[in-house]
């Protein structure tokens, strides 16, 4: 078989781009694996001995990966719900009941995706501190939530648009209310959107460092990236294979949750023009 | 019409919804049942408005407020002093220099990488696996690809001991010891992960592209460039404005990776906005110039975001 001179390029290009970038993730795999003992310094390109699980479980001890885990759980499933559940009811009521100044109503709500969240997080840090939400769980919960509302609201109100206003229209007519109306016809047709919103939430969530290290100081309230920048500080301690070994272990929730709702997302990004 | 309610037939134009049971009412009802819908519509409304202004927007209006008063003791109101500083500090200057740096290297790495990598990969079982080598660090956080990185870039890291092993020692250097060089890295090491998200966009637009459309085009004799040029790109516009409007607003925030890897040093050398607004609000405890800071950035973010909305709403036609 010949192939033709654009393929072969093309085909190199991508193997080349390929391997560039199978590179860091190949070392963070490998010398994740190299026992933390015998580490001597330099980077490991093959693996030699397996030392996963002791290094995950130094790692674990270490930067009390435990609690952290518990709550970066917490905070990611009960913020990513929430916010996909009440982006779900003002998407639903900006665009499916008779509301006055939609505009205005969208705004208020989209804007907090406009503005950097270094904006929020002193006044935030000082309000905390003061209403003794500084430092729990109910606090951060509340910040994750208020902080995914926004564009879990700007999707879930593209999706919305493009649902039939007759469906609505003859169920009003039927006499059912707008409760009714919500979960019996707005959720089940709006579901693989508030999945993907889930989803993207709860990565978000569970990759924050920024309100983690702000607004707490406890161990076991601090969420997982928090735990693992720690970690990171004691780079020179714990050893490499340590440090690398606890960054693969707070990114399996995300890489298993990723790549399992791939097709989620997929579809209610599409672009409904 | 003898009566003035809203009960007419629902066509296709008409944004309010006729009462329950078809029956025309009095008007009293009627606007008592127009009424108890607003009640609902807020209730349905309430909880995201209440969250996003009580911690978002409120935060908002009070940083601009502090941004206008002195750090000292009583903090006195300050006028703009805040804000010149931006002229008179180097590391401010240095952080809007690296920000500016971080909106391109983040704009355009992975806007590039992305689409080049989207159209470049068939359903050929060896392009959907390197498309795989790509995704794959997307699903990492920043604080993970800090870790990742900083192994990488340390002085006896990976980058060095390739280096030395080809013969190339004079290269080996630490990475993230001297600007502009540390920013840049730190800036390749963003766009390791975030193309990532790109390649998935692409895909999706490349999917809703008609083949027909192509088969044409290819009828017509144009070449695999000019079928790209011409067809391809004009096509995935609305994807196209979707990455660039997320990689530039990921661009100007971006916190976790710097913080991690350099907390913005040696010295303030690569703090971006972002970074130097945490440096001086926490650790240098000068909340007014922290404030100051956050503004310049929201006014970046803002600008930058205009742009590219104006078109985005454009798309939906609302």
């Amino acid at each position: 078989m010949t192939m033709s001179l654009g393929r072969v390029l093309r085909t190199g290009t991508v193997a080349v781009l390929a391997l560039l970038w199978l590179v860091p993730t190949w070392l963070l795999v490998v010398n994740a694996l190299v026992p933390a003992e015998s580490y001597s310094g330099s980077p490991h390109w093959f693996p030699t001995e397996f030392g996963l699980f002791d290094n995950m479980s130094q790692a674990w001890d270490r930067a009390n990966l435990g609690p952290a885990f518990g709550n970066s759980l917490l905070y990611s499933v009960v913020s990513a719900l929430a916010s996909a559940v009440l982006a779900a009811g003002a998407a639903f009521a900006t665009i499916i009941m008779p509301v006055k100044h939609r505009a205005l109503w969208f705004w208020v709500i989209y804007s907090g995706t406009l503005l950097p969240l270094q904006v929020f997080i002193r006044p935030l840090f000082l309000s905390y501190a003061e209403s003794s939400l500084y430092d729990t769980q109910f606090g951060l919960v509340l910040i994750y939530t208020a902080i995914a509302i926004p564009f879990a609201f700007f999707v879930m109100r593209n999706y919305a648009l493009t649902l039939p206003k007759e469906v609505v229209e003859a169920a009003r007519l039927d006499g059912a209310s707008w409760w009714r109306l919500f979960w019996q016809i707005h959720v089940p047709l709006t579901r693989s959107a508030m999945i993907a919103v889930f989803v993207f939430q709860f990565v978000a969530v569970w990759n924050d460092l920024m309100f983690g290290i702000t607004l707490t100081t406890s161990r076991n309230i601090r969420p997982v990236m928090a735990a693992l920048a720690d970690l990171q500080g004691n780079y020179s301690n714990v050893g490499p294979p340590v440090v690398l070994a606890g960054a693969l272990l707070v990114s399996l929730p995300t890489l298993v949750l990723f790549f399992s709702a791939q097709r989620f997302f997929i579809s209610s990004l599409k672009i409904h023009r | 019409m003898s009566t003035s309610t809203t009960d007419r037939p629902a066509t296709g134009g008409s944004r309010r919804t006729p009462p329950a049971g078809g029956e025309p009412r009095p008007v009293r009802r009627d606007t008592w049942i127009s009424g108890r819908e607003r009640l609902t519509a807020g209730g349905f409304m309430a909880p995201a408005v209440l969250l996003v202004s009580v911690f978002l927007l409120a935060p908002f209006v009070w940083t601009i407020h502090r941004s206008f008063f002195a750090d000292t003791r009583t903090s006195p109101f300050s006028w703009f002093d805040n804000y010149t500083r931006f002229a008179s500090d180097p590391a401010l200057t240095r952080s809007i220099q690296n920000t500016l740096l971080w909106v391109v290297g983040t704009v355009v790495l992975p806007f590039v990488l992305g689409l080049a990598i989207a159209c470049m990969t068939d359903a050929t079982r060896f392009s959907r696996l390197a498309r795989l080598c790509v995704v794959l660090p997307y699903a990492l956080s920043g604080s993970a690809v800090a870790v990742v990185w900083n192994f990488m870039l340390t002085t006896d890291g990976a980058v060095n001991q390739v280096l030395t092993t080809v013969g190339l020692d004079s290269f080996a250097q630490g990475w993230l010891l001297t600007w502009p060089g540390n920013t840049l890295v730190m800036i390749l090491a963003n766009a390791w992960q975030a193309t990532g998200v790109a390649v998935i966009l692409f895909l999706v637009g490349l999917q809703s592209i008609p083949p027909e459309t192509l088969e044409a085009g290819s009828l017509d004799g144009a070449g695999s460039w000019q079928q790209f040029r011409y067809i391809v790109l004009p096509q995935l516009r609305p994807v196209s404005i979707i990455v660039i409007g997320m990689s530039l607003v990921n661009g100007l925030k971006s916190f976790d990776l710097i913080w991690v890897l350099t907390q913005g040093g040696p010295g303030r050398a690569t703090e971006t906005l972002a970074v130097s607004m945490y440096n001086e609000t926490f650790l240098e405890l000068r909340p007014g110039a922290g404030a100051a800071i956050a503004v310049v950035l929201t006014v970046i973010v803002l600008a930058a975001s205009w742009l590219y909305l104006r078109r985005q709403l454009d798309v939906k036609g609302e």
